[in-house]
């Protein structure tokens, strides 16, 4: 039977999925738009965005318009780690229905 | 609590963010209620006067002038977007969300290229359209780039949108094949009554169709 040990961790903590899951609508997310979206502080969200960029689940790009603008978007590594969790997901609910 | 209820909790975090990133329903149903009910009430007043002082003064032809005739509309336009822009905020205060929402953002920037047409074929209408009674041709305007713009919201609209937009859409096309039809008849009553069916009625089938719909949170 699927369980939680399956699913995996750095995407399960709730924060980190609500960014994941917000990542995987578009091609790319501006931080203020990511703050404004999940209502999370600075110091929080940028925490959470440096354990995915870490494990290779987001990148990173810093551009420079008129101000200096951060973006984030999801790795091929990052999209592929989405799909399967929710495949988990799925599994455990049906599971749960037999 | 059970792994079954925490995936579904999982997933329920995932389907409303998901939602709220890529569904955005630029036209509420309060919104539209509010429209329709204002913009059929503006077509009955217009027709009654009209029919009115054509009763005790037939030998004119019109008693609203042109320039009347848009800035009373322009005005219940002026209202509509000042009832939706305290909808929007109203709901941004409830849920603790900028009131310029990264989807408004989006909307925003699919709907005003389809308006600024519209806005110049109004200022033309003011400068120089209303001297040939030229309502027809500037509701026409209104009325397609009005669906123009509805349709440009599809990638994150609901489908009743869309389908509201194609509504106006066809129905502007449908005014300009029956150009020769419709001109025949006295000015303004004929523009009148398209912008009644279309911004009044056409508005509140909308309301009645998403006013119990599942995410109304996501629209104002």
């Amino acid at each position: 039977m699927p369980d939680f040990d399956k699913l995996d961790k750095a995407i399960h903590e709730k924060g980190r999925l609500s960014i994941m899951t917000l990542l995987a609508t578009r091609m790319a997310w501006s931080f203020q738009d990511l703050k404004a979206e999940l209502n999370m502080s600075d110091g929080n969200l940028i925490t959470h965005l440096r354990t995915l960029h870490k494990l290779g689940l987001v990148a990173v790009t810093k551009e420079i318009r008129d101000r200096p603008q951060t973006s984030y978007a999801l790795t091929a590594k990052g999209r592929s780690a989405f799909q399967e969790y929710l495949r988990v997901l799925e599994q455990i609910l049906k599971a749960g229905r037999k | 609590m059970h792994e079954r209820e925490r995936a579904e909790e999982d997933l329920r975090v995932i389907r409303t963010l998901m939602e709220r990133a890529t569904i955005y329903r630029a036209i509420s149903a309060p919104t539209a209620l509010a429209g329709g009910v204002l913009a059929v009430a503006l077509t009955a007043i217009i027709w009654v006067r009209e029919l009115h002082w054509a009763a005790r003064a037939p030998e004119v032809m019109r008693h609203i002038s042109t320039r009347g005739f848009a800035s009373l509309w322009l005005a219940a336009l002026a209202i509509v977007i000042a009832l939706n822009t305290f909808f929007v905020w109203r709901r941004a205060q409830r849920d603790g969300r900028p009131f310029f929402s990264p989807s408004m953002k989006l909307a925003l920037r699919s709907i005003l290229p389809c308006l600024f047409l519209p806005a110049a074929t109004t200022i033309w209408f003011f400068y120089d359209g209303y001297e040939f009674d030229n309502e027809l041709l500037l509701v026409r305007v209104w009325i397609g780039f009005y669906g123009l713009a509805l349709i440009a919201t599809q990638h994150f609209a609901p489908r009743s949108l869309v389908i509201l937009g194609w509504a106006f859409l066809i129905t502007a096309a449908a005014m300009i094949v029956a150009s020769r039809q419709l001109e025949y008849y006295a000015t303004p009553l004929v523009p009148n009554l398209a912008m009644g069916v279309t911004f009044g009625l056409y508005h509140l089938i909308y309301a009645a169709c998403v006013w119990k719909s599942p995410a109304p949170a996501e629209s104002e």
